[in-house]
């Protein structure tokens, strides 16, 4: 570690009113200077035979008082003129770094200089990340980054977002990120080649990714120069949307965005084959349940028996052409004293049953316009992200809680499986997902939360990166939060901001949580024992409609590739060099 | 009641049914028709033409008695020592601007004793001075020696401070703490007597005393002692209401013409009603002014904690030994 820079100049002495630790300490600010909250400072303690120990911290409360006055009243004494008094300001130093690693308390009286330039890289430990991706500036203007080791799963993986709807600006750090990962060059081939999934759940802010933003202005350009990263939208970007409901063609179900979008479905067929009943009910696997045995073994005999009949399915002998007909089929034969054995096994009860059946019947509105046995079977339809473009956003805001589930839970599984079968960890896959308390909530369990744990559990070795976002932490799944390596919180609920799921905010910072602007967010990274507070650009994408620019030139094509019968399977929208010659 | 707390004594040294004012008659020359035929006394209200001066000096000084010292002289003969710190500041009252600033503090210490074989003592990381004083140096006379060289750093300061903010205001006042004494020289400058021991007026005019109100003060008088000048009592507010509550005697510098001393009355009664402080914060209340009192901490502050100079002349002397 670097000593003091040259250019750093002093802004206080540690202070000897107060005990100073090794790892906190207040410090007395000078008259005339000013210490804020996160500004980086750097002292030094001079040591008999050794080397002098340098300590570096951030700023983590200040405090100004009378100094003088008794009473509280003695303020209005003071503002007449009548009292003397000394205005004194002090800052509570929390270290980041002890270089060497002695721990001793700097001495009181010693200088405290504002760190800048290597001594502050220094103190918040930057140079020794090798592999650095920035994500916005601190409180001084000036940089912060993410040790990349800990977000690509070399040393740790998963960022878990917590904060206030509509003012945490969850999402749009986590699209951040993830720009900054794409465009930084900080992993190299591996940031080029890596993959983004993102589920798109309220509105439709980010099916926009692909367009400049119009309110781009030159001071959030300044911004993006200094992260030396470009202010440009992703370059890369496939969107998929449901099919409108009740609509045969099966157009997308997107109203604002009108290029460049892709429908996605699934076909009856691989409904059944690829064993997909469970994930139509949340608590498929919950051992409390009697009718999860039933649903095990619905999906058994549907993998064995049907057969794939133009679209749909057939099975014992009867064509079924859509999802209402499937679940028609299925209750009609569990409920038929000769066939339910065959169907569900033997020592299955009617209650058992009607149970199963109530909950089957409640998805048919649901599920039907995913589940599709009347659209070409060789129509791209799969969310694929190996296929797919750099980014793929999959829109879910239209859809009914249950078949939101549905799709993150299918879509994640299959990533995941094909993951599994590639036994690489190249390339990444990150996977953004807002609302995980409704995926993986802390109490009860589903297959999807299984799928979900799994990743975070796993998914480091796998290459595949799970970004969460959730109002609160504290009803996520423990296993998950705990397996994130990277917590970023925004703006806080102040009943949540107490929960011990935010212990690595210090007081303070707990405090500053609940009144953080959008735009600020604390990002606490392993190998940083105070969480950094971070500001980040504006994004350089459209985040609606109205502020969106003319779409890239690519997506133009896709208004008549919505339905187009020739299209291959998996081709990218994005490379016009592969595209078919007709 | 008197609100003075019991510990300080009383505003004025009383006899044993108080209330009475002053016990001890004073047999100074007292020359009570300065601004007013003694037979015409009333109490006078601030006068509306004159303003509170835009900046206040006010200058105070505080001393503690650190340890009490026995010297081994080579005869075997002993000599009583008193090591004592002593520190003297100026208050800046800015009433325009509304800013009160110490503008200038000294601390002294100094080791008081008749020894003639004495020498300075390094305590730690302070010096305490010899300071010798004739006589036989009984150890009860000692503290009365502090008195000197303290007032000495108070005109010292006041002066230094007045040239500072010279330029600034030219209407400035200064108000030292305690009878003018030896620092009549300083223009401008008022005496502000606390506590009242001598009844220098005849019982007559006394009754005008009394019967102040706050913000009213006696027409001036002149006092014919060695230390005398001339002077007039005033009221501050928030008096508790005992006959001599909120009385303090002022004085300014006998070489001043009676018209000069006046008009120096007539800012008192203007200025030092706004620095009287309340009872509840300060036992001394409403005697002892805010600023003082402000002062008064911010000094004894500076000189030190007694127990850390007191353990480091203990090693000191012990050291010596």
């Amino acid at each position: 570690m670097s000593g003091v820079s040259d250019d750093s100049s002093p802004v206080g002495r540690v202070l000897g009113t107060a005990d100073a630790t090794p790892l906190q300490f207040w410090t007395a600010v000078t008259p005339g200077s000013y210490l804020q909250l996160d500004d980086v400072v750097v002292t030094k303690r001079d040591l008999p035979d050794r080397e002098p120990v340098t300590i570096a911290g951030v700023v983590t409360q200040v405090r100004a008082r009378h100094e003088g006055a008794q009473f509280d009243s003695d303020v209005f004494a003071i503002a007449d003129g009548t009292l003397p008094a000394l205005v004194q300001e002090a800052a509570e130093i929390t270290t980041t770094r002890v270089d060497p690693e002695l721990y001793v308390p700097p001495a009181p009286g010693a200088i405290v200089h504002r760190a800048t330039g290597e001594a502050r890289d220094a103190a918040l430990h930057f140079d020794r990340m090798e592999r650095r991706i920035p994500m916005g500036t601190g409180r001084d203007g000036v940089p912060v980054f993410l040790n990349a080791d800990f977000l690509d799963g070399t040393r740790g993986a998963h960022v878990s977002i917590s904060g206030i709807s509509g003012v945490a600006t969850k999402t749009s750090f986590a699209t951040f990120l993830l720009y900054s990962v794409f465009r930084s060059g900080a992993l190299g081939a591996d940031g080029t080649n890596a993959r983004a999934l993102i589920f798109n759940v309220k509105g439709e802010d980010l099916l926009f990714l692909d367009h400049p933003n119009t309110k781009l202005d030159e001071s959030t350009r300044a911004a993006y120069k200094l992260l030396e990263l470009p202010a440009t939208p992703f370059s890369d970007v496939r969107v998929y949307a449901p099919p409108r409901a009740g609509d045969s063609s099966g157009a997308p179900d997107v109203s604002s965005r009108l290029t460049g979008v892709d429908t996605f479905y699934w076909t009856l067929e691989e409904f059944a084959s690829l064993r997909l009943l469970p994930y139509v009910f949340a608590d498929a696997d919950d051992e409390r349940q009697q009718y999860t045995m039933v649903v095990h073994s619905v999906t058994a005999h549907l993998h064995r028996h049907s057969v794939p009949a133009e679209g749909g399915i057939s099975i014992d002998g009867k064509r079924l052409g859509s999802y209402g007909d499937l679940v028609d089929h299925i209750v009609e034969q569990l409920t038929d004293d000769e066939t339910r054995s065959t169907w569900a096994g033997s020592a299955v009860n009617m209650g058992t049953v009607n149970a199963f059946a109530r909950r089957l019947i409640g998805s048919k509105r649901d599920l039907a316009r995913l589940i599709r046995g009347d659209l070409a079977q060789r129509r791209p339809h799969q969310i694929k992200t190996a296929d797919s473009a750099q980014v793929t956003v999959v829109d879910l805001h239209n859809l009914p809680d249950r078949a939101q589930r549905f799709v993150v839970g299918v879509t994640l599984k299959t990533e995941f499986e094909e993951k599994e079968k590639a036994g690489t960890g190249r390339p990444l896959l990150f996977v953004v997902l807002d609302e995980l308390n409704k995926y993986a909530p802390r109490e009860g369990t589903s297959p999807i939360k299984e799928v979900l744990l799994d990743i975070a559990e796993r998914g480091r070795s796998l290459g595949v990166i799970l970004i969460g976002a959730q109002q609160t932490a504290s009803e996520v799944e423990r296993r998950i939060v705990t397996n994130s390596a990277i917590r970023v919180v925004g703006r806080l609920d102040p009943a949540e901001a107490a929960r011990p799921e935010y212990g690595f905010l210090p007081p303070a910072m707990r405090q500053r949580a609940l009144l953080a602007r959008p735009g600020t967010m604390f990002v606490n990274q392993p190998d940083i024992p105070v969480p950094l507070c971070v500001e980040f650009p504006f994004p350089a994408w459209a985040t609606r409609k109205s502020e969106s620019g003319p779409p890239p030139s690519e997506t133009m094509k896709s208004i008549v590739q919505g339905a187009d019968p020739f299209a291959v399977v998996g081709s990218r929208a994005g490379s016009s060099d592969d595209d078919i010659p007709f | 009641m008197d609100a003075w707390d019991p510990s300080y004594g009383s505003s004025f040294e009383g006899g044993a049914e108080g209330g009475d004012g002053p016990a001890s008659p004073s047999s100074a020359q007292v020359d009570t028709d300065v601004e007013v035929p003694a037979a015409e006394w009333a109490p006078i209200d601030a006068s509306p033409a004159v303003r509170c001066p835009d900046v206040v000096f006010l200058v105070d000084g505080v001393r503690r008695n650190d340890a009490g010292l026995w010297t081994a002289e080579e005869d075997g003969t002993s000599y009583a020592g008193l090591a004592a710190s002593y520190a003297a500041g100026v208050v800046r009252c800015d009433l325009a601007r509304g800013a009160a600033e110490l503008v200038g503090a000294r601390v002294g210490r100094g080791l008081f004793t008749a020894s003639p074989s004495a020498e300075d003592v390094q305590a730690g990381s302070v010096r305490y001075e010899v300071h010798r004083i004739h006589g036989t140096g009984e150890a009860s006379k000692l503290p009365a020696a502090v008195q000197a060289p303290l007032t000495a750093l108070e005109i010292d300061i006041s002066s230094a401070a007045r040239e500072m903010g010279a330029s600034l205001a030219a209407d400035d006042l200064l108000v030292v703490d305690g009878p003018l004494r030896n620092r009549r020289q300083l223009p401008r400058t008022i005496g502000y007597v606390k506590t009242q021991q001598k009844q220098y007026l005849p019982a007559s005019l006394t009754t005008v005393v009394t019967s102040l109100r706050p913000g009213q003060r006696t027409p001036v008088f002149h006092l014919g002692t060695v230390w005398g000048g001339w002077s007039w009592y005033l009221r501050l507010p928030g008096a508790s209401g005992a006959p001599w509550s909120g009385i303090v005697r002022v004085e300014c510098s006998p070489d001043l013409a009676p018209e000069q001393a006046i008009e120096l009355a007539d800012v008192s009664v203007a200025t030092l009603p706004r620095f009287a402080s309340s009872a509840y914060k300060d036992p001394r209340a409403p005697q002892n002014l805010v600023p003082i009192a402000g002062l008064e901490r911010r000094l004894r502050g500076m000189l030190g904690d007694s127990r850390v100079l007191h353990r480091a002349l203990t090693l000191a002397t012990a050291r010596s030994r």
